[in-house]
């Protein structure tokens, strides 16, 4: 595919080629997408959630569908940071595409671990704190609903890393905006958000939760008004670079959460439905921007705002 | 694996709630395991998961395959209101693992045991084996009369001899189908197995000769339907790992995985 210099971003870390990447935790490792397309298209690749060591996950069902929208509770199925290192990156180092390198833990020092593992991979361009994930016992949710337990978390990461990091927000907060400042505040490098929203579906048959977990994240998009309006929100209170993320499926989507005010976008479930999502959408951006009449896609970032 | 909108040529009922989708389109060249299965988009925009169904039979020549599933619920039964003409967007063949159709001898005694919707990829294998010369024997259980499908064609594959049971004895014989797996008497060479997961575990539980080879299709909700979302896994017998039941299966040995 022929670069269009229109759909070029740089983000801290990551120098995309346009501004699409494949959410993290729906497109594991690359791999198996890689047998469809040639993921040299993609602007970036956002990878599974890595914790300190491998984790199996959860009981299934682990999924469970809703209207416009899933449940998903894997728990963080992964290899572990080492894996990833040793047997992950070196897979996506075969492309020409920056890493953003999803982080998860329980505790402090297990974020710490991670990005230590990981910080020196040539092809990892930033991190991603998971500090939202709703579907592990001390998944890191707590991180994401406290501003100053965030805050402390993004300032352990920075102090180790080499790469810029980025703080993915939870939408299950009452202010996001709070968390957003507060993690700014202690030196991140940009933000991504929303991550899913915590739902659970009940069978009437059985009487019981769906999910073995009972509960999960819900994604899709049922959830994309949502992240609009938080993403909306954050951009008013900050510049920090924003990876916007939450039922993105068509290249309208895209330019509807570019309006909000994002730098890039990610793309997640949607890749279930149709794994060749995101260079569909990449392929009928360029003819998008002459529809809109704009130069660069970078122009219409905060462009949806009202009028002050 | 293709990503394509296949024709559907015939849609039918063939029993309580059980439909008959016979789908044409070029991905049916790749279609070659007995156990493959396709990732079918329901029509509409509200229920974005695909659902997997397994692949009852194939003609390569005349460009076609058909699918057997059940309406149990608000995609399924979607799927179930399409008429001929229509068209659904598929992807696959999915599934990396079928039953190992290629490797019984003639003279092998292979033992086929289905439970309800997980009939049709037994169906697809005993086509295969028929074709190159293997007799089978299939074991079949429905919950009562009006559930029953296949049992002519499978009938009308040579030696293939057929027994259907019945949950509440309306036809065929009372009972399970382990009942007729233990009144059989002797162990097989090959087992292939398919159905709800109480009656996989109880094939299991049955007992399999140390020298039968014993294979087992596994379904599950799944989301991706390729492996990377991690949804359909199944433990590893000995509890270390999981297997993705979409892309490491959806076929695996008895012994590998945990029921």
């Amino acid at each position: 595919m022929m670069r269009d210099p229109r759909l070029e971003v740089t983000l801290p870390g990551l120098p995309m080629k346009n501004p699409l990447m494949p959410a993290s935790g729906c497109f594991a490792f690359g791999r198996e997408y890689a047998e469809l397309y040639d993921l040299n298209e993609l602007g970036a690749i956002a990878i599974k959630g890595t914790t300190g060591t491998a984790r199996l996950g959860n009981p299934t069902p682990r999924v469970a569908e809703t209207p416009s929208g899933m449940l998903n509770a894997i728990g963080l199925q992964n290899p572990g940071a080492k894996g990833v290192r040793d047997e992950e990156l070196p897979f996506l180092e075969t492309y020409d595409v920056p890493v953003l390198a999803n982080v998860s833990g329980s505790r402090p020092e297990e974020y710490v671990d991670v990005v230590k593992t990981l910080t020196d991979a040539p092809n990892v361009g930033a991190f991603e704190l998971n500090i939202s994930c709703p579907n592990v016992k001390e998944g890191g949710i707590h991180f994401g609903t406290d501003p100053a337990a965030a805050a402390e978390l993004t300032k352990e990461v920075k102090r180790v890393s080499t790469k810029p990091v980025y703080v993915k927000l939870s939408p299950n907060v009452t202010d996001v905006t709070a968390i957003a400042r507060a993690v700014e505040g202690a030196g991140a490098d940009g933000l991504s958000l929303i991550n899913t929203l915590l739902g659970t579906r009940i069978d009437w048959e059985t009487r019981k939760p769906v999910l073995a977990n009972e509960k999960g994240g819900l994604s899709g998009p049922a959830i994309k008004p949502i992240a609009l309006r938080m993403i909306y929100d954050v951009r008013q209170v900050t510049d920090l670079p924003i990876i916007g993320m939450g039922g993105i499926q068509s290249t309208e989507d895209v330019i509807e959460f570019m309006l909000a005010g994002v730098d890039a976008v990610a793309v997640g479930t949607a890749n279930f439905s149709n794994p060749f999502a995101c260079p569909n959408i990449i392929r009928e951006l360029p003819a998008w921007l002459e529809r809109l009449g704009v130069e660069h896609i970078r122009h219409l970032r905060g462009q949806g705002e009202a009028a002050v | 694996m293709k990503n394509e909108k296949m024709l559907i040529v015939d849609n039918r009922l063939i029993a309580a709630g059980t439909y008959e989708m016979t789908l044409a389109g070029t991905l049916v060249s790749e279609i070659s395991r007995p156990g493959a299965f396709l990732h079918v988009a329901v029509p509409g925009e509200d229920l974005v998961l695909r659902r997997p169904i397994s692949i009852a039979s194939v003609d390569h020549e005349g460009g076609s395959c058909t699918l057997i599933f059940k309406d149990v619920g608000a995609g399924t039964e979607r799927l179930a209101r399409c008429h001929p003409g229509d068209r659904v967007d598929v992807l696959g063949p999915l599934g990396q693992q079928g039953f190992p159709v290629d490797e019984p001898y003639a003279a092998d005694d292979v033992l086929l045991i289905g439970g309800g919707v997980g009939v049709p990829p037994l169906y697809y294998a005993a086509c295969e084996l028929a074709g190159r010369g293997v007799s089978v024997s299939v074991i079949l259980g429905f919950q009562t009369t009006s559930a029953i499908f296949y049992e002519e064609q499978f009938r009308e594959l040579p030696g293939c001899d057929v027994r259907i049971m019945t949950d509440d004895g309306s036809y065929g014989q009372k009972g399970t189908v382990i009942e007729a797996f233990e009144e059989r008497g002797k162990r097989p060479d090959w087992l292939f197995s398919c159905g709800p997961r109480g009656m996989l575990r109880a094939v299991e539980k049955a007992g399999m000769h140390p020298h039968t080879k014993g294979y087992v299709s596994l379904e599950e909700r799944m989301g991706c339907g390729v492996g990377v979302c991690l949804a359909c896994v199944c433990e590893t017998e000995d509890r270390s790992s999981y297997r993705k039941i979409c892309r490491d299966g959806p076929v695996f040995p008895f012994k590998e995985v945990l029921l």
